[in-house]
């Protein structure tokens, strides 16, 4: 094993944890957030007939969602590229540790 | 016996035959496969057995009819089944999955290092999952007992003889496979009516991008009617009950037992973080789907069967009256149907619109089996949790150490052989309709496991004594909200029983974070543990210092 920086650790946490941050704003406003201002927002009609309020909790939100989860697993694998994780190492590492009891 | 119950019964023999020769194939061996499958489970299919796992009876049977009856009200069901993926997907599951340990409440009864708290975290388990399942047995009745045109109680028993034979013999591995293939089932067997009502009524083949249409003239209709816009917000209920309710939904997604051991079936975090977009993927196509099952339905009951002669209803409601899930009397003796006069349960919606839009007898009969699986599919899983929790955690791990894998993995099929027996005897006269049930099991989840994991995995300083009076005041307060709600009328905002997890999430966040301040901080151990979920597998949090492994040993 090769000891990296602490700096080095700390700024993967944190870049992970700026991005999660971000979807839970957006996953925030979309429910929650349009939840909180239905009534003003059901004024807006969409796609032939959907007033807004309803489009977002029956379509909007759940698609935002998908989307979120999608693009947190790929910029996920992005900044472990960056700091240079090996997922074979990974698989190899986990395989050992699940046995320990 | 008509040709409607043969093609029903054919086909749900198929798909059984279909999951117990899968169960059978995969029966399972060791302890680590009876559990957790290996490991091994790539991740789109773990994303459609999380799917399968997920969806029960109430997501099937109940959620489009929930719709229905409450309109935008409902919407609350489907932000909030599916906005708890992001709570786990990013909080939880791949920080547990690096933790490596097979249950929940064995990572609780380890990080905290606490057998009292790995007991209680095993009876919460055993509590949440048993609630849930009492939910999916009584709707596996009810569609066995219509279908078969027999008693619902009888229903029920065949549900109980089916999920403990193969729960039991086939273990985790042999549900995850099959579980893949009760996913394809159900989301056929749901797709394909929303699909053939979409191109009878808007002639689109693409319900999600159509019934919007329909939405906006059932409100006209409702205007004519003089009752409230199917689309009005908060006809049901005040806007703090939604929002208490879609919080609930969403933190006990996160923290239900069933559904985060299926996060250690995966080989990393990085298999983690994907294994749970796929599963909202595949979740999402039913749950996109659902709120256009409603208004179809809705639209057809409005404009085809309302405005009737109450002497010339079609066949099909004689057999749905006589459930006594469906009343349609003649109220003011005009000789025709009103709208008003038309009472339907949310719980008969989904197996009653084929029928209602007549379309076909195969149509109806793929819809029986859809339900089947999606009942089946999560009693299976929630079985799998309530033995894991009690031979596991509770038998091996506390009370007999030194016993041998062969005594372990009778005593997991025995508890699940009983579990199921226990279960399927109350759900011959269930407490409360199949989503409130399921709503007890996800409050009773976000009041207990979600304060307990996030707070394991994100705050190091939380220790056992903060975890022990966080799980017993969060089980207490939610508990308390429920039955207070439910039997004693009493409310807060307009917060009834379903929404009593927001109350149950915030005490026990209080007492866990309270009671660890006043209490020593965990080992410098266990605090280094902590830190280490920080990081992916290469990178190892020792002695204050990240390390980074080469080739693939933790070995300096």
């Amino acid at each position: 094993m090769k000891k990296i920086e602490k700096a080095v650790a700390d700024a993967y946490f944190r870049e992970k944890n700026r991005y999660m941050v971000i979807y839970f704003i957006i996953w925030f406003i979309v429910s929650y957030g349009v939840v909180l201002l239905a009534e003003p927002l059901s004024e807006l009609t969409l796609m032939g007939g959907f007033p807004f309020h309803y489009f977002m909790g029956a379509q909007g939100a759940v698609v935002t969602f998908i989307i979120l989860l999608f693009v947190n697993a790929k910029v996920g694998d992005m900044i472990d590229k960056k700091y240079g994780i090996d997922e074979a190492q990974n698989i190899k590492l986990s395989a050992g540790k699940s046995v320990d009891h | 016996m008509d040709t409607q119950f043969l093609v029903s019964f054919s086909i749900i023999i198929a798909t059984f035959a279909l999951y117990i020769g899968i169960a059978v194939y995969n029966k399972a061996r060791a302890t680590s496969d009876f559990y957790v499958a290996s490991r091994g489970v790539p991740p789109v299919f773990n994303g459609m057995a999380i799917g399968a796992d997920w969806m029960s009876a109430a997501s099937f049977i109940g959620m489009a009819g929930t719709i229905m009856l409450l309109g935008y009200d409902g919407l609350a069901y489907i932000m909030g089944w599916t906005g708890g993926y992001l709570l786990l997907t990013f909080l939880l599951a791949p920080q547990l999955r690096k933790y490596g340990r097979y249950t929940v409440p064995e990572f609780i009864g380890d990080r905290y290092d606490s057998h009292t708290a790995r007991v209680i975290a095993a009876i919460c388990t055993i509590i949440i999952s048993f609630t849930y399942s009492i939910g999916q047995l009584s709707g596996s009745g009810v569609v066995i007992g219509r279908l078969f045109e027999i008693d619902a109680k009888l229903g029920t028993m065949i549900g109980v003889v089916l999920i403990a034979f193969y729960a039991a013999f086939g273990g985790m591995k042999g549900i995850t496979w099959t579980q893949v293939a009760q996913y394809v089932v159900l989301i056929i067997a749901y797709l394909i009516p929303v699909i053939f009502m979409s191109l009878q009524l808007t002639n689109s083949a693409l319900p999600w991008l159509s019934y919007g249409e329909l939405v906006g003239k059932m409100g006209e209709l409702d205007r004519e009617l003089g009752i409230s816009e199917y689309f009005a917000p908060f006809t049901n209920g005040t806007k703090w009950q939604f929002l208490a309710l879609m919080f609930t939904l969403m933190c006990g997604t996160a923290g239900l037992p069933h559904v985060i051991v299926r996060f250690y079936t995966v080989a990393t975090m990085k298999a983690a973080r994907w294994s749970g977009a796929w599963a909202l993927l595949f979740i999402g196509l039913l749950y996109l789907s659902a709120p256009a099952y409603a208004a179809f339905s809705r639209f057809i009951l409005m404009t085809k069967i309302a405005g009737s002669e109450i002497t010339n209803l079609p066949a099909w409601t004689k057999s749905w009256i006589d459930t006594g899930k469906l009343q349609m009397a003649d109220g003011n003796g005009d000789g025709v149907l009103q709208w008003s006069e038309l009472i339907i349960s949310n719980d008969i919606v989904v197996m009653a619109t084929p029928e209602i839009a007549n379309l076909g007898v195969f149509v109806i009969g793929l819809v029986a089996a859809g339900a089947m699986a999606a009942a089946l599919s999560t009693a299976g899983g929630l079985m799998i949790s309530i033995s894991s929790a009690f031979a596991h955690d509770i038998f091996y791990r506390v009370w007999k150490p030194n016993s041998t894998e062969k005594t372990r993995l009778s005593v997991a099929r025995w508890s699940i052989v009983l579990a199921t027996l226990f279960a399927g005897l109350i759900a011959l006269n269930p407490p409360g309709a199949i989503t409130q049930i399921v709503a007890w099991a996800f409050a009773l989840a976000t009041g207990t496991f979600f304060p307990a994991l996030v707070l394991g995995v994100w705050w190091k300083r939380s220790n056992s004594q903060g975890v022990i009076a966080g799980l017993l005041v969060g089980l207490a307060v939610t508990l308390g909200y429920i039955f207070a709600a439910k039997y004693g009328g009493f409310t807060i905002l307009g917060i009834i029983d379903t929404g009593a997890g927001v109350f149950g999430a915030t005490a026990a966040f209080l007492a866990n974070i309270i009671v660890s301040l006043a209490t020593a901080a965990p080992s410098q151990k266990i605090q280094e543990e902590v830190m280490d979920l920080r990081y992916p597998e290469q990178m190892v949090y020792k002695d204050g210092e990240v390390w980074m492994s080469e080739d693939g040993s933790t070995k300096a």
